[in-house]
């Protein structure tokens, strides 16, 4: 029998408002306990959700990133439990109205581009944390209200590459918008997938399993794998699949169970009373969506645009920051895009890796950057100095321009000063000239790294190309087969 | 025996600015009034913080109507420093952090917190009796139940303890006890007053209201504390009046109707003779009286709507109540965090307040929130859009504010009245539809006092003070303590 995987993805993303979703409080992470909380965040009687409007303006614009309808109404509900970390006895989120519907989200695969379907956005409040000790459990009030963003998709991805990819998309959103710090170590970006299988072309779904604490994008891949190799076999072994709530094991490589999903809790949602149902200004919701960042599909086309491979794409992709940099340069007059990926992406990156940085770190002007790109992409140094030329500005912190002239690294392209090197290196490699003029052509590398030598490294190689054929001709076409 | 707190507050004011008398002279006298306090109407008090703030008020202006005079909050307010448990076990010992925004509005007057009053357990409740330190005594007649919720704020008034006392509105809580105990209470526009700090028993219907002992007092504090609130998202932003001047210029409206249905239902004829009486003397003040046609099964529907969406809002907002944060530690061998919260919340409320909790969540769980909870949202629509439309026709409603003599606490059941008495329940009118709302005194009955509740149009509260203060001439009955009798 073949089964097809169905899996659908509610991701919780962490926003970085400066203050809490619904209080004055900051929000914070690895804050001393209970130090960024006030009296509403400790639910003390009386105290009330005041809605905090730069966390709508992050949804707004997570939404419209999403491609989804923006409700121009902001409704909230509660959601009713008892537990510790939830000092209010309910949660306020969104169940009835949430701020965005039916959007969908283009994710790339190895079998190409694909559309995922996402159903709703909502905003809620984070809850406090819990840690439990031998004898006793204490409470951090600290992220409790922090704001969050749910994303729920549809169950359109079928295999743990699609997972992964989809994560990674939502990530990537999150992080250009600037409304997340999306690290899933500290669990600012949570995903529970929820994963089932049924026969090939049928339409009904089969029981699903839900998959919690994936805490990096691969373990994503990792844990719906696991899982649809899991559950095939059970189906394949014809037992059933019981609806449980599972985590993936980092050591093991395993999902292993966590609770079985006995009775789902009735959590008597309603309508908050607290606030009034806010009609949001068209000009709130105009003002957040074009304060948008752009986002990584848009700098993908514009850097195909200028011939950017797909892999150099990616490398700049991997971190907003770089992007950024990279699209500044670009408008300084970069010759050659190429020639700066490759910079950023080796030299750079070593070197900020190598001594603990980030690219944050970086404190080389764009003007000297774009300088250096230029001298080499005009030949003016080549690409060993460039290296050292880099170092210095990395290191010293001083200007490209100053670093090249003063270690005199500009390239010889004065033309009579180079004739006289390659005369002189004509003269010393007789035996080589004549082999050259007889067929073997790989003479004009030797004589041109010669001259290179005596100039030490200083002589623009093109030109000491141009001067030796001149000198001793073009290597005759010799007909080797015989 | 003279007692300064009998009298008025503008009365005082006068004299508070003459310098006849200070404001130590009122704080001493209120403390005193409270220590000889014979009908339990007291939960924590604050003498010391009283009198230190009276003896630096040594001066008052004629633009500072309320400084310098004394009151008493209802025990669900919350009070920065001293203990508030809206008269409820759970809460024991929780004392505060913070002022609720009507408490610091009116310190910033310069108005003295003299004490906290009791109420019913968490304001759940008509009768004044389910307080954790028992029943609130009518001071008309010991035997008999005083109202409530905010029973003690208006028997501490009654009783002349301090001219003004603040209570809360979700049902009728300040306007049914105002009708027991011959005092003008009233709860403004819905939104007009900001909730925070306000203990919430059903925050859609909840209402910071208030205790005088006149109209034109009423009217100085809504203009005390009346305003939007950073902290409340659902106070108003709109202007706040100068009430006191639609008393002064007297800015009323001409309109004034009543319920068929209400007016030929009064069972006690004693009430009947005083609304009808009442009814043809503001004819004759020059207001035209009109007879209106409620739908009579909407006014049936007032009190399941009412329980259903009070109690299910209640146990959501008194889920805050587990006793990890705040309020008494559980006892005994508690090994998980399910059994600390069910053991403090076990002992922490009455039962009567379980019942309510149970009846809340019931009505929200999924399999009965369409038939029940949904139900009741969509009667309160149409009861307001009912509403709505007799003020389309009428300025203000008129009707008793109670039809009967308060009960004796002996007699009292727990059952809930399996029918709906709709008499009972008609001040809901305006929690449902966030209208102000005003009861003033209107008669007696076997020396037992009964009142006439007024409600005009959301956001009149003006309008309505106005039409409050003819009545208050009409009927001649202001400044009433049971001292003064």
């Amino acid at each position: 029998m073949e089964f097809e995987p169905v899996i659908g993805i509610e991701i919780h993303v962490e926003l970085k408002s400066k203050t809490k979703m619904f209080s004055s409080a900051p929000t914070s992470f690895g804050q001393k306990p209970n130090s960024c909380a006030v009296y509403y965040d400790f639910a003390f009687p009386g105290t009330m959700p005041v809605v905090n409007k730069e966390a709508v303006s992050y949804g707004i614009k997570v939404c419209k990133a999403l491609n989804m309808t923006i409700n121009h109404t902001l409704y909230f509900d509660r959601k009713n439990y008892f537990y510790p970390d939830l000092p209010k006895g309910y949660q306020i989120t969104q169940q009835f109205d949430p701020i965005g519907r039916d959007g969908y989200l283009l994710i790339e695969t190895k079998d190409g581009e694909k559309k995922v379907t996402i159903e709703q956005a909502h905003l809620e409040e984070d809850t406090a944390k819990q840690l439990h000790l031998n004898d006793m459990s204490l409470v951090d009030f600290n992220r409790c209200g922090t704001p969050l963003i749910e994303i729920v998709s549809n169950p359109d991805m079928h295999s743990g590459e699609e997972a992964m990819k989809y994560v990674e998309a939502i990530r990537e959103i999150v992080t250009y918008l600037e409304v997340s710090d999306g690290k899933m170590e500290n669990g600012s970006l949570r995903c529970d997938i929820n994963i089932s299988l049924r026969e090939k072309g049928s339409k009904k779904l089969g029981v699903k399993t839900e998959c919690k604490n994936l805490n990096t994008i691969s373990n994503i891949k990792a844990a719906v794998d696991y899982e649809i190799a899991r559950q095939r076999e059970l189906l394949m072994k014809g037992e059933k699949i019981t609806q449980e709530t599972r985590r993936y094991d980092e050591t093991l490589k395993k999902t292993v169970i966590m609770r079985k999903k006995t009775d789902a809790i009735d959590y008597k949602y309603f309508r908050e009373p607290n606030i009034i149902p806010i009609d949001l200004d068209d000009d709130f919701i105009n003002d957040a969506i074009y304060s948008m960042n752009k986002l990584p599909y848009q700098y993908k086309k514009d850097f195909k645009a200028i011939g950017l491979s797909n892999y150099e794409i990616e490398l700049l992709l991997k971190d907003r920051q770089v992007v950024c940099y990279f699209e500044d340069c670009l408008a300084l007059g970069v010759k050659n895009p190429s020639v700066l990926v490759s910079l950023i992406s080796g030299d750079i990156m070593g070197y900020l890796n190598k001594n603990g940085k980030t690219f944050k770190d970086l404190n080389v002007s764009k003007e000297n950057m774009v300088y250096l790109v230029n001298a080499l992409e005009e030949k003016k140094i080549n690409s060993k100095q460039g290296k050292i030329v880099l170092e210095k500005m990395l290191v010293e912190n001083r200007d490209s321009k100053e670093i090249i002239s003063s270690l005199g690294l500009q390239m010889l392209s004065d033309e009579k000063a180079i004739e006289k090197i390659v005369d002189i290196v004509i003269k010393e490699n007789k035996q080589v000239v004549d082999d050259y003029q007889r067929g073997k052509d790989h003479g004009l590398g030797y004589l041109v790294g010669q001259v290179m030598k005596m100039s030490k490294g200083q002589a623009n190689p093109i030109i000491a190309k141009k001067l030796i054929i001149e000198k001793i001709g073009e290597c005759p076409k010799v007909n080797t087969n015989h | 025996m003279s007692n300064l707190n009998s009298l008025s507050i503008h009365e005082l004011h006068k004299r508070l600015v003459s310098g006849e008398i200070t404001a130590l002279d009122l704080t001493k006298e209120a403390i005193e009034n409270c220590k000889s306090d014979s009908c339990n109407c007291l939960e924590a008090t604050c003498y010391e913080e009283a009198l230190k703030k009276a003896k630096s008020i040594t001066e008052v202006k004629e633009d500072e109507i309320l400084k310098g005079i004394p009151y008493l909050a209802k025990d669900n307010y919350s009070t920065k420093g001293v203990e508030t448990t809206a008269s409820s076990n759970i809460l024991n010992g929780y004392v505060p952090l913070f002022d609720a925004t009507v408490i610091s509005k009116l310190n910033r007057r310069g108005m003295i917190l003299i004490g906290k009053t009791s109420m019913d357990e968490l304001a759940m409740g008509g009768t004044g009796t389910t307080s954790h330190k028992g029943a609130t005594l009518n001071p008309y007649d010991k035997e008999r139940i005083s109202g409530g919720s905010s029973s003690g704020s208006a028997v501490s008034i009654a009783l002349g303890m301090v001219p003004f006392t603040l209570g809360s509105d979700t049902g009728d809580s300040v306007r049914k006890p105002a009708s027991y105990n011959q005092v003008v209470g009233f709860k403004p526009t819905w939104g007009r007053v900001s909730r925070y700090g306000l203990f919430p028993f059903a925050p859609s219907l909840d209402c910071p209201s208030y205790f005088t002992r006149n109209v034109l007092d009423s009217a100085y504090i809504l203009s005390a504390i009346a305003g939007h609130d950073e902290k409340d998202m659902s106070s108003s932003r709109r202007k706040k009046d100068v009430y006191e001047k639609f008393v002064k210029h007297h800015r009323t409206l001409p309109k004034v109707g009543y319920f068929k249905a209400v007016k030929d239902s009064i069972p006690s004829s004693k009430v009947r003779r005083a609304f009808d009486d009442l009814l043809k003397k503001i004819e004759k003040a020059g207001y035209q009286v009109i007879a209106y046609d409620y739908p009579i099964e909407l006014l049936n529907a007032l009190y399941p709507t009412y329980m259903i969406i009070s109690c299910a809002e209640a146990t959501s907002n008194n889920a805050n109540l587990d006793g990890i944060r705040f309020g008494p530690k559980p006892q005994g061998d508690i090994k998980t965090y399910s059994e600390y919260m069910l053991e403090a919340r076990t002992a922490g409320f009455s039962d009567l307040i379980k019942r309510r909790f149970v009846i809340g969540s019931f009505s929200l769980l999924s399999e009965n929130v369409y038939e029940m909870f949904s139900r009741a949202q969509k009667a309160r629509r149409m009861i307001v859009d009912n509403l709505n439309k007799f003020f389309d026709k009428a300025d203000y409603f008129i009707t008793p504010a109670s039809f009967s003599k308060p009960k004796k606490i002996n007699e009292l059941s727990a059952a809930w009245s399996k029918t709906s008495d709709f008499l009972e329940n008609i001040m809901t009118l305006a929690n449902f539809g966030g209208n102000p709302s005003i009861t003033l005194p209107l008669g007696e009955e076997d020396s037992l006092p009964f009142g006439v509740n007024i409600t005009g149009r959301i956001f009149e509260d003006g309008s309505l003070f106005a039409f409050a203060s003819d009545v208050e001439k009409i009927t001649g009955i202001k400044d009433v303590t049971v001292r003064c009798r």
